[in-house]
């Protein structure tokens, strides 16, 4: 078989410019700006090398990079205690509405965030986080409820709290006399 | 807690609840009473000479002198003079006055005084040294000394041994003239011609008897110019013999009988003739009473009118003086008639006119002729006997229209327009002893109904529940018969008048000292709806009155006891007097203010029975001034007897009302820690007074132990200032005149002493007992922990009370009775407190609590005043009662005046106010639904063009 084989065809234009670097635009082209939207052939690369990368990372890579994410979400809430607490101190101790409504708000946002401790946290459950996660639910839950207390501590202060002995004193009852005294003086 | 704090402290900041001027005469009434006006000094008399307009004077038993407007039986003004009279023995007092004149002269023992019969300002006033006043004139005769319009006064005073004629200026009340009759007859009166005046005394005979004496006086000088002395000492026994001695006409006359009361003797005053005139007596009973009218006035015809009263009728005959011969004859006579009757004489010009009132009928004569010029029937014929009456005739052409002013045996002052009662006057109500609300029974079945199925099982008490239900729909053709006029009625109506379903309307019963009983609807204006004479006595000493539903009953001091029903008036049944005499009447009430029996006490203290079924114990005084304790079942030997110390006069002992819920049992602070309230039902309040030593103790006893809980002491008191003292809840109150001159205070003037007791000085501690649910008098009793503090007040204090509500949540107020300034006042409780700061500003803590700084001197704030601008005269007690409508409390104060309000010390918070709109809420809804109906088609339209379009 002296079939002589033929050289493989050419590759279609498209094929070579893509692999061809672009030709450096004239100079006329490069000072039209880009379309919005478009972003430039830099970025693109960078995007694609990342993309590159993320797909290419190993799974204990990517597990430590779910915990790290994790952790900023966990400690997230602390960042709102000095504001909150700031808020809390400025606003007074008196029933107005603002007031009401900021005390609801700071009760809102700790307890919506507790019962969503596990949606917050699901993007970085997988089977071989999930022990570790554990330790970063705790904390969440240590800032939200730090948050709580901040909240129960405005409420206190308002005197909303049930704290103090006068709060209690309907349910005390007047000692009876065993004996009983008919005056007649007039 | 806070939110608590927070509504209170606002609620202190705002104005405290004052009167407002449209509720006066709406929640409020008063009886501005008088008293029985005596025959002699009550009278019609125009007191403007511009004016048409006449007022009614009268100076009553009671020494109210006042003005009286005929139109509606308002008081104009009113002088009480019995404060200016520093005689002890004085007779009734004397009024007069004469027409166009603005002055009314009265005299009372010793004093002596005109005032502005237009608006009762003091002219001047006199207090003779010598003697009492017998008897006065205004000289009506115009003199050149004297002023225009301004009238002298004669009077007559006697003292030791002789009688003294002055002629007082009409300006000044200074003595023009004096006439001094030192031989040692009796003064009797004074009368006046149009040139002279006449000194009338009586002169004893030698044997017995009085000789009329006359001396005839100079008008200007005083001089006598001559003396007459009738030979009356056959007649003439005492001076009440004399039937009437005339003044200020033109031929005054004394009138008397012969002993037999066969003849009359007449004598124009300055004559010596006595002329006879026999009573035709055709009746054929005994003469009871013969009294004289004739007109008072220089130019009235010289006629006069005697009338005889027998038991069972009365006539009347018309007299003719003959101003020449000075001689009398009988014109003609009123017809004898069976019943009572009143006759007054009143003036027109030179005319005389009599007025008869009869049972039946009014009938006008004039003097001149026996012609009957009106007749009227009158509309409510009364069974009460008519005791006098005084009349003012106005002639219109040839008919005549007459008014008379009718004073009644038991009390009712009427006045009769053309024999119709234009109004009557309670004045009896003068005399109220002891007063309580009435019960009805409405609210009753109902209770009872709801206390049988709290008895009953689950299932049985849904049946009868279901059964009350189905029953209670007989009344559903009236209700809705009603509802329309319900309906409307509270739309158009304001609401504050609507509230008479809230137990704010309640009639009160009253006992009155001449034995009658009353009863006021509080929710009319306090009209009397009903009177009955329930004892015959002048002396009814009341000790108590309960109220049960439907009935009340009266308890008197000798053991009886009348039951009158509160709708009627009726006597339902009585109980007669025992032997013993009573100090005091025990009510043994249950919880709910249901009363359920009575023992009375007697002097020394003893009750009378034994109270077998009762269990408790009893707390009484005795007259000697000890405080006993006994046991239910043993009336012979107390349980603990509290004597003060030597020296020590119990004057007074007050116990906490038997309605006084408590709504909280402590007192939260500032802090929010609580001070507990020292509760206990059984205290009771004794005052002791010492009179050498100038000190009243007040002494805080426990009523089953005996067991003194806390006293105190108080230096430089006056115990003849009134010492008023009252308990409720955790604290007590109580008023007297002091002069402490100590070393690092002193106070001189009138004092309120208000203490609080704790159970302890420390918050949050419940001392010894701490939580234990019950505890025994008898066992170890805590002592309580007391903050006073005193505050000076402007005036004197009589008697004491405290508002009472519904659960005793709202703030409580003090109510005392200012007798200086004839009002009521209801001092707020907050005000009161003990725990004010002194000498320093309250704390942050404080100011949440309200309090305030303490200020010594406690001026009574304008609208702390209940009576607000009526002159509330004479109250002895002030009571408060319970509404359904927690903010609320009936007051009902009595005495001399009669008056009744309600109080809102916090404000009326459960009621709309007036300016609430019901047809404006209703017009908004209406104007709401018709914009809806009108708009909703077009809206739904548009939405399905929109559907369609996208």
């Amino acid at each position: 078989m002296s079939q002589a084989r033929l050289p493989p065809p050419p590759p279609p234009q498209w094929v070579v410019s893509l692999n061809s670097p672009m030709p450096r635009p004239s100079k006329a082209a490069s000072s039209i700006p880009d379309p919005p939207g478009f972003s430039s052939s830099r970025g693109g690369k960078q995007r694609q090398q990342q993309q590159q990368q993320a797909t290419t990372k190993r799974p204990e890579e990517t597990d430590a990079l779910k915990m790290k994410k994790a952790w900023e979400i966990a400690i997230a809430p602390s960042k709102q205690i000095p504001m909150n607490a700031i808020m809390m101190y400025m606003s007074g101790n008196s029933l107005q509405i603002f007031s009401i409504m900021m005390v609801l708000m700071l009760f809102k946002g700790p307890i919506q965030g507790l019962i969503g401790t596990n949606a917050a946290f699901a993007k970085y459950d997988t089977p071989s986080t999930h022990s570790r996660l554990l330790g970063v639910k705790v904390v969440y839950m240590l800032m939200q409820l730090v948050l709580l207390c901040l909240g129960i501590w405005k409420v206190n202060a308002m005197g909303l709290l049930p704290t103090t002995r006068s709060d209690w004193l309907a349910w005390e009852s007047e000692r009876q006399p065993l004996e009983r005294a008919h005056f007649a003086f007039r | 807690m806070r939110l608590q704090a927070a509504l209170f402290f606002a609620a202190c900041l705002s104005p405290a609840a004052a009167i407002y001027p449209d509720e006066v005469n709406h929640i409020d009434f008063h009886h501005a009473l008088l008293g029985t006006p005596s025959p002699d000094s009550t009278f019609f008399l125009k007191p403007s000479p511009a004016s048409n307009a006449s007022l009614l004077y009268t100076l009553s038993d009671k020494l109210l002198l006042g003005a009286v407007n005929p139109r509606d039986g308002g008081l104009v003004w009113r002088q009480n003079i019995s404060r200016s009279v520093n005689s002890p023995a004085h007779g009734v007092g004397l009024l007069r006055g004469l027409d166009g004149n603005d002055a009314v002269v009265g005299a009372v023992g010793n004093y002596i005084a005109s005032w502005s019969a237009q608006d009762g300002k003091v002219g001047w006033e006199n207090r003779v040294s010598e003697g009492v006043v017998g008897d006065l004139e205004l000289l009506e005769l115009e003199d050149a000394t004297a002023t225009s319009g301004v009238r002298d006064t004669i009077a007559v005073v006697a003292s030791e041994g002789a009688g003294i004629v002055r002629r007082l200026n009409g300006n000044t009340g200074k003595t023009v003239w004096e006439y001094k009759d030192t031989s040692g007859d009796v003064p009797f009166q004074v009368s006046s011609s149009s040139t002279e005046v006449f000194y009338i005394s009586l002169q004893s005979a030698m044997l017995k008897g009085f000789k009329i004496k006359v001396t005839v006086l100079d008008p200007l000088t005083g001089q006598q110019t001559r003396q007459q002395i009738l030979n009356t000492e056959a007649d003439v026994a005492t001076p009440e013999s004399v039937l009437y001695v005339g003044a200020n006409s033109a031929s005054p006359i004394i009138v008397w009988t012969d002993k037999s009361q066969k003849s009359l003797r007449v004598n124009v005053i300055g004559t010596k003739e006595i002329n006879s005139v026999t009573v035709d007596n055709t009746s054929g009973s005994e003469i009871r009473q013969i009294t004289v009218h004739a007109p008072r006035k220089l130019n009235a015809l010289p006629h006069f009118l005697v009338h005889f009263e027998t038991e069972t009728g009365a006539w009347a005959e018309v007299f003719h003086v003959d101003l020449m011969s000075a001689k009398v004859t009988k014109a003609y006579q009123l017809p004898y008639l069976p019943g009572q009757s009143a006759v007054a004489a009143s003036v027109i010009d030179a005319n005389v006119y009599f007025t008869r009132i009869t049972d039946l009928e009014a009938v006008v004569v004039s003097s001149a002729s026996h012609g009957i010029l009106g007749r009227w029937d009158l509309q409510k014929p009364s069974s009460d006997i008519a005791l006098h009456s005084v009349s003012e005739v106005v002639a219109k052409g040839k008919s005549v229209a007459v008014r008379s002013a009718l004073f009644r045996k038991h009390g009712d002052w009427q006045l009769i327009r053309n024999g119709q009662i234009e109004w009557t006057r309670h004045e009896g109500l003068i005399d109220a002893v002891a007063a309580t609300w009435a019960e009805t029974d409405a609210q009753e079945d109902l209770a009872h109904e709801l206390e049988v199925e709290g008895h009953e099982t689950l299932y049985g008490a849904y049946l009868h529940r279901v059964k009350r239900h189905v029953r209670d729909l007989e009344h559903l053709p009236d209700w809705l018969k009603d509802l329309p006029k319900r309906i409307l009625s509270s739309i158009l109506t304001d609401e504050v008048s609507n509230l008479d379903s809230f137990g704010v309307a309640r009639s009160v019963i009253v006992a009155t000292k001449n034995g009658r009983v009353y009863a006021l609807d509080a929710g009319k204006h306090g009209v009397v709806s009903w009177g009955v004479q329930a004892v015959g006595t002048s002396q009814w000493n009341v000790k108590a009155i309960l109220a049960s539903p439907g009935v009340a009953t009266i308890y008197s001091d000798d053991g009886s006891s009348v039951t009158v029903d509160v709708f009627t008036g009726e006597i339902v049944s009585r109980i007669e007097p025992s032997n013993s005499k009573l100090h005091s009447i025990a009510v043994f009430e249950a919880q709910d203010g249901t009363s359920l029996a009575t023992v009375g006490v007697r002097e020394d203290g003893t009750p009378v029975t034994a109270f077998a079924n009762e269990d408790g114990f009893l707390v009484t005084t005795s007259i000697d001034g000890r405080v006993l304790g006994w046991f239910a079942k043993d009336n012979k030997t107390p349980v603990w007897e509290f004597v003060p110390p030597s020296g020590e006069r119990v004057v007074d002992a007050t116990a906490r009302p038997a309605h006084d819920p408590v709504a909280s049992i402590g007192k939260v602070l500032g802090n929010r820690s609580v001070l507990y309230k020292y509760l206990n039902p059984n205290l009771a309040l004794v005052t002791a007074v010492n009179e050498q030593t100038h000190t009243a103790s007040f002494y805080l006893l426990d009523g089953v132990s005996g067991k003194i809980l806390h006293a105190t002491t108080q230096a430089g008191v006056d115990s003849t200032q009134p010492i008023a003292s009252v308990m409720s809840e955790n604290w007590f109150a109580y008023s007297f005149w002091g002069d402490v001159d100590g070393s690092e205070s002193s106070a001189k003037g009138y004092q309120l002493v208000i203490s609080e007791l704790y159970e302890s000085p420390f918050p949050n501690d419940r001392g010894v007992l701490d939580s234990a649910t019950n505890y025994s008098s008898t066992a170890a009793l805590p002592l309580p922990h007391a903050i006073s503090q005193a505050f000076m007040i402007p005036e004197s204090i009589s008697h004491m009370a405290v508002t009472q509500t519904r659960q005793g949540i709202t703030t409580r107020q003090l109510l005392c009775t200012l007798p200086s300034s004839n009002s009521i006042v209801g001092i707020p409780r907050p005000v009161l407190d003990p725990r004010r700061p002194v000498d320093r500003d309250p704390t942050t803590a404080e100011a949440e609590e309200g309090l305030f700084r303490y200020a010594p001197f406690l001026d009574f704030d304008g609208k702390w005043y209940l009576s607000h601008t009526r002159d509330v005269a004479g109250i002895k007690a002030v009571l408060s009662r319970p509404t359904l409508l927690e903010s609320t409390s009936l007051i009902f104060a009595y005495g001399s005046d009669i008056y009744g309000t309600r109080a809102t010390p916090s404000q009326a918070f459960d009621i709309l106010g007036k300016s609430f709109s019901k047809l404006q809420l209703v017009l908004t809804v209406v104007a709401l639904g018709a914009g809806v109906t009108v708009l909703a088609p077009m809206v739904r339209r548009k939405q399905v063009n929109a559907l369609w379009r996208a």
